[in-house]
C-alpha cells in the first residue's frame, strides 16, 4: 500500500465514486433505451411506404459536420472536468459555457434538418421509417435539452462558491453525460447517415 | 472513471489523444463512404468498424473506461449491458428479417 491508496479519490469508497458509478449505471440504462430505438430504426430502414429514404433526405457532409460539433462538445467538457479537478473556477465556466453553446448549435443543426424534411412535405406520419427517425433524433433532442437545462442549474453556484468537492461531484456527472451523448452520435451519424447512403 | 493511479482526471493529455483519434477515424469512415470502391460487405464492415474504433477511443480517453483499480464495476456493468443490446437489437434484426422472408414481403 503507497500513500496515494488513502488520498481521495479512493478506489470506489468515497461519495465521488459512488456518484459516478451511480451516474454510470443511469447512463447505461439510458443506452439500452437507445437499443431498442435504434433497432426499431434498423427494423423500418427499407419500410418507405413509397417516400423518401435516408439517401434522398440527409447529407452526409451535414451530418459530420453535426459530428465534429458533438465530438468538440465531449472534448471541451472534459477539459471542464479537469479544470474541476483542478479546482479551477474560471477553466470550470468557461469549459462548460463552450460545451453549452456546442451542444446548443447540435440541437440548432437537428431543428433545421427537421425542418428541411418538414418542408418538403413529410413529417413522422409519413412512413414507417419517417416515424423511426423523429422516434431516434427526437430522443437524442431531448437528451441534449436535458444536458443544457443542466447546465444552466449547475453553472451559477459555481460563480458563487467556486469548485469544492460537491460541485466537482456535479460537474463531473455532466462532463460524463456529454460525453455519453457524443458516443450515442457516433452511433447515429454511423447507422442513419454512412449507411444511409449504401 | 476513476483512476487514483493513471491521474487521467488532472490531466489534457488523454482528452487530446482521445479527440486526434476520433477526428481520424470519423473522417476515414466519411471519405470510405463518399469515395468508394469496395463493395457492400467490405463497406459495411469498414464502416461500423471505424465507428466501433472510435467509440472505444471515447470511452477509453474521455470516460476513463477501464483504468480503475479492482474491483472493476463500471466496466463490468458495461460489458453486461453491451450484451443484453447485442441480444437486443440482433434479436429483433434477426426475427423481424425472418418474418419478413416468410410473409414474402
Amino acid at each position: 500500500m503507497n500513500v496515494a491508496d488513502h488520498q481521495f479519490p479512493d478506489s470506489h469508497h468515497d461519495d465521488y465514486s459512488k456518484t459516478t458509478f451511480g451516474f454510470w449505471l443511469y447512463l447505461l440504462t439510458d443506452l439500452m433505451f437507445f437499443a431498442t430505438i435504434f433497432s426499431t430504426y434498423a427494423v423500418l430502414k427499407k419500410s418507405t411506404f413509397g417516400g423518401p429514404g435516408a439517401k434522398d433526405l440527409f447529407s452526409v457532409s451535414y451530418a459530420m459536420i453535426e459530428t465534429l460539433i458533438m465530438l468538440t462538445c465531449a472534448f471541451i467538457a472534459g477539459i471542464g472536468g479537469v479544470y474541476a479537478h483542478r479546482k479551477s473556477k474560471g477553466g470550470t465556466i468557461i469549459s462548460f459555457v463552450l460545451a453549452f453553446l456546442l451542444g446548443g448549435a447540435i440541437l440548432g443543426m437537428i431543428w433545421h434538418e427537421f425542418s428541411h424534411v418538414f418542408a418538403g412535405g413529410y413529417d413522422w406520419r409519413s412512413s414507417a421509417y419517417l416515424s423511426a427517425y423523429f422516434t431516434l433524433l427526437g430522443t437524442f433532442a431531448l437528451h441534449l435539452i436535458g444536458g443544457l437545462l443542466w447546465t444552466i442549474v449547475l453553472l451559477p453556484p459555481l460563480f458563487k462558491v467556486g469548485v469544492t468537492s460537491l460541485h466537482l461531484k456535479r460537474m463531473s456527472c455532466l462532463r460524463i453525460f456529454w460525453q455519453f451523448l457524443s458516443i450515442v452520435w457516433v452511433f447515429i451519424f454511423t447507422f442513419v447517415y454512412l449507411l444511409g447512403e449504401i | 472513471m476513476i483512476d487514483s493511479h493513471h491521474n487521467w482526471n488532472t490531466s489534457f493529455k488523454p482528452l487530446f489523444l482521445g479527440f486526434v483519434f476520433s477526428i481520424i477515424f470519423m473522417l476515414g469512415a466519411y471519405r470510405i463512404i463518399i469515395h468508394s470502391h469496395l463493395k457492400y460487405h467490405w463497406l459495411l464492415f469498414t464502416v461500423i468498424g471505424l465507428g466501433i474504433l472510435q467509440i472505444i477511443a471515447q470511452l477509453v480517453f474521455f470516460l476513463h473506461l477501464g483504468l480503475e483499480t479492482k474491483p472493476r464495476w463500471n466496466i463490468a456493468m458495461f460489458i453486461y449491458t453491451i450484451l443484453l443490446v447485442l441480444a437486443l437489437v440482433i434479436g429483433s434484426l434477426w426475427i423481424m428479417q425472418n418474418l419478413n422472408y416468410n410473409l414474402m414481403m
